[in-house]
C-alpha cells in the first residue's frame, strides 16, 4: 500500500428516502457528509507474516482491509495485492439462513470467489473442521452464533487463500474454537500465507502477529513489533495493561 | 511464489474496465445459479408446494379478469382469455423482475460489505429468479391454449425473439431500479403503483387492435406495449408479429438495459459506503 488515502460521500439518513429529500428540498438540509477514512497510509505484508491492525472505533481499520481486498476502491494511493485474497469482515457473507450448512458451504465459497471443484475438494475438512457433525445438514437459522461463526471460518480458511483479511469475526465463537482458529492462521502463517487481523484482543495480536499497525483517524500511527506498538496504542488509550483490554472485546 | 497480481488504483468517474468486469462476472456463473436457486428456496419456489404456487398464483388472477372480461363484460370469445392468460403471464415476468430486483443490492449489503465482486450479480439474479418463476407458468399457458383449441403454426417461434426481448427489458428495469433504490430505499413503496399503471395501459385486458387510432399512438411512451401485443399475436393468434412493434419493443428493452447498466456500473463502487 502506498500513499493511501480513502474518502468517500456518505448519506446522513441511514435509510435515505425519496420523501426526506423531497422534504429538504429549499430548506438547504444537508443530505450527505464526506468522511476522510484514511490518509497517506503505506504499508507492506509479506508471505508468511502477520500484520494485526488496531485503532479506536472509527480509526480505518474496516475501510483499510475493504481497500485490500478490492471491496472499496481507493481515492488516493495505489494497492497492490499478489495473489489470491479471502476474506472474513464479518461472519456468513454469502450464507442463506433458510438452507442447509452443507449447501452454505457451497454458497459461501463461491462467494468467496472459490470454485465448484475447488469447494467439493475441500468440502470434508471444512466441515470436520467446523466440528458441526450432523448439523451441517440442518437449515443455518437453527444454528447458534458460535456455530455459525466455526462454519464461516471453517470456509474462509480451510481453503488455504493467499492472503487472508479476518476482521474480529472470531469473537463470537467459543474459547475452544477461538484456540484452533488461531492455530490454522499460525499454519497459515508457517505455510508462507499472508494474514491481516483487526482485533482488539491485545493477547491474541501478541500472540500470532510479527507486525502490528496502529491506525488512527485514518493515519499510521506506528508500525512495528507487537509489544511496543501495543504498549505505545495502551498508553495512549490510558487504559495500561488491563485484562479487559488484552481479552475479546 | 507464483500469483496473479491485482492493482487497486483511483478510478476516474465513469465505467470500470468492462472487459476485466464481464470477465470477472461469467466467472462467478456458478455463484450467480447458487444466488439464484437460493433465493428461490428462500421463496420455497423449489418445493412442490411452492411450484403450484407459482401456476396458482398467476391462474387465479386470470380466473379474476375473466370473470371480470369474459362473464360480467358478457364478451364470449375464448381467444380473449388465451389472450389475457399469456399477456398475464409475461407482465408477472416483468413486474417479478422489478420486484424482486428493486431491493436486491440493499439486500445483498452483507455481500457487498464483504466480497469484491460485480455487483450487477445481484439484480441479474434477481431477473433468473423471475425467468424460474415464468416457466412454469408458460407450461400452463400451453395447456389452457391446447383446451380452448387455438390453431398451432411455425409464425409462434417467432414467441422466443419476443421472450428474449422481455427478458432483456426486465432485466434493465431490475439493474436500473436496485440502483435507484440505494440513493432512494423507498423506491419499492412506489413500485405497485407503477405496476398497476402499466398494467392498465399495456394490452392485457384489452387487445392492442381494440384500441381507437387516437390512444394508439400513445403506445410509444409504453416499453411493455409493443412487446406484449407481439406476445399476443405470436403466441394466441399464432402470427408473425408486426416488425414495426418488434423493433420499437427492441429500442425500448435495450435503451433501458444499456442505461441502467451504465448508471449502476458508474455507481457501483460507491454500494459499500452508501448501505
Amino acid at each position: 500500500m502506498r500513499e493511501l488515502g480513502l474518502t468517500y460521500t456518505t448519506a446522513i439518513d441511514r435509510k435515505p428516502t425519496l420523501k426526506s429529500r423531497a422534504k429538504s428540498l429549499g430548506r438547504g438540509t444537508k443530505q450527505t457528509r464526506v468522511v476522510h477514512a484514511l490518509n497517506d497510509v503505506n504499508l507492506d505484508v509479506e508471505y508468511g507474516h502477520v500484520l494485526g491492525v488496531i485503532g479506536t472505533n472509527g480509526a480505518g481499520k474496516s475501510s483499510l482491509m475493504r481497500v485490500i481486498a478490492g471491496i472499496l476502491p481507493p481515492t488516493q494511493g495505489r494497492v497492490e495485492v499478489f495473489g489470491k485474497v479471502s476474506t472474513l469482515l464479518a461472519l456468513g457473507v454469502g450464507f442463506n439462513p433458510s438452507m442447509s450448512g452443507r449447501k452454505n458451504v457451497y454458497l459461501g465459497g463461491l462467494a468467496a470467489g472459490l470454485s465448484r471443484d475447488e469447494i467439493d475438494e475441500h468440502f470434508e475438512e471444512i466441515a470436520d473442521f467446523s466440528e458441526l457433525g450432523e448439523a451441517i445438514d440442518s437449515p443455518m437459522r437453527t444454528y447458534s452464533s458460535g456455530m455459525y461463526a466455526r462454519l464461516a471460518f471453517s470456509v474462509a480458511a480451510t481453503t488455504r487463500p493467499d492472503i487472508l483479511i479476518v476482521d474480529e469475526a472470531l469473537s463470537t465463537g467459543d474459547a475452544k474454537f477461538k484456540e484452533k482458529s488461531l492455530n490454522r492462521m499460525k499454519e497459515l502463517r508457517g505455510d508462507d500465507r499472508a494474514l491481516i487481523l483487526v482485533s482488539h484482543a491485545m493477547l491474541t495480536l501478541k500472540d500470532i502477529c510479527n507486525d502490528v499497525a496502529w491506525l488512527h483517524k485514518g493515519k499510521l500511527v506506528q508500525r512495528g513489533r507487537p509489544d511496543e506498538v501495543i504498549d505505545a496504542y495502551q498508553e495512549f488509550l490510558q487504559v495500561g495493561k488491563s485484562a479487559a483490554i488484552d481479552e475479546d472485546v | 511464489m507464483s500469483t496473479p497480481l491485482q492493482v487497486y488504483e483511483p478510478f476516474r468517474a465513469g465505467l470500470p474496465p468492462l472487459i476485466r468486469y464481464w470477465k470477472s462476472l461469467w466467472s462467478r456463473r456458478r455463484f450467480i445459479a447458487e444466488y439464484s436457486k437460493s433465493e428461490l428456496h428462500e421463496q420455497h419456489f423449489d418445493s412442490v408446494f411452492g411450484q403450484l404456487w407459482l401456476i396458482l398464483n398467476p391462474l387465479l388472477l386470470s380466473g379474476v379478469y375473466y370473470l371480470l372480461i369474459i362473464i360480467i363484460g358478457g364478451s364470449s370469445d375464448s381467444t380473449r382469455y388465451a389472450h389475457l392468460t399469456a399477456s398475464l403471464f409475461l407482465f408477472y415476468l416483468i413486474s417479478n423482475s422489478l420486484s424482486s430486483g428493486v431491493k436486491s443490492v440493499t439486500t445483498g449489503q452483507r455481500l457487498i460489505l464483504n466480497t469484491a465482486f460485480p455487483r450487477i450479480m445481484l439484480p441479474l439474479s434477481a431477473t433468473i429468479v423471475a425467468i424460474s418463476k415464468f416457466l412454469p407458468t408458460l407450461v400452463v399457458f400451453f395447456v389452457i391454449r391446447s383446451f380452448i383449441g387455438l390453431p398451432y403454426s411455425w409464425q409462434m417461434l417467432w414467441a422466443i425473439p419476443v421472450l428474449f426481448i422481455s427478458v432483456l427489458l426486465a432485466l434493465g428495469l431490475a439493474i436500473a431500479i436496485s440502483c435507484v433504490n440505494v440513493y432512494f430505499r423507498d423506491i419499492a413503496s412506489f413500485l405497485p403503483y407503477l405496476t398497476r399503471t402499466l398494467l392498465y395501459l399495456s394490452p392485457i385486458l384489452y387487445e392492442a387492435s381494440s384500441l381507437k387510432p387516437k390512444l394508439r399512438s400513445l403506445e410509444i411512451f409504453n416499453p411493455l406495449f409493443p412487446i406484449l401485443d407481439s406476445w399476443s399475436r405470436t403466441l394466441v393468434h399464432a402470427q408473425a408479429p408486426v416488425t414495426s412493434s418488434l423493433l420499437q419493443g427492441l429500442a425500448w428493452a435495450l435503451g433501458i438495459l444499456i442505461f441502467g447498466t451504465y448508471f449502476f456500473l458508474s455507481r457501483e463502487r460507491e454500494f459499500a459506503v452508501r448501505l
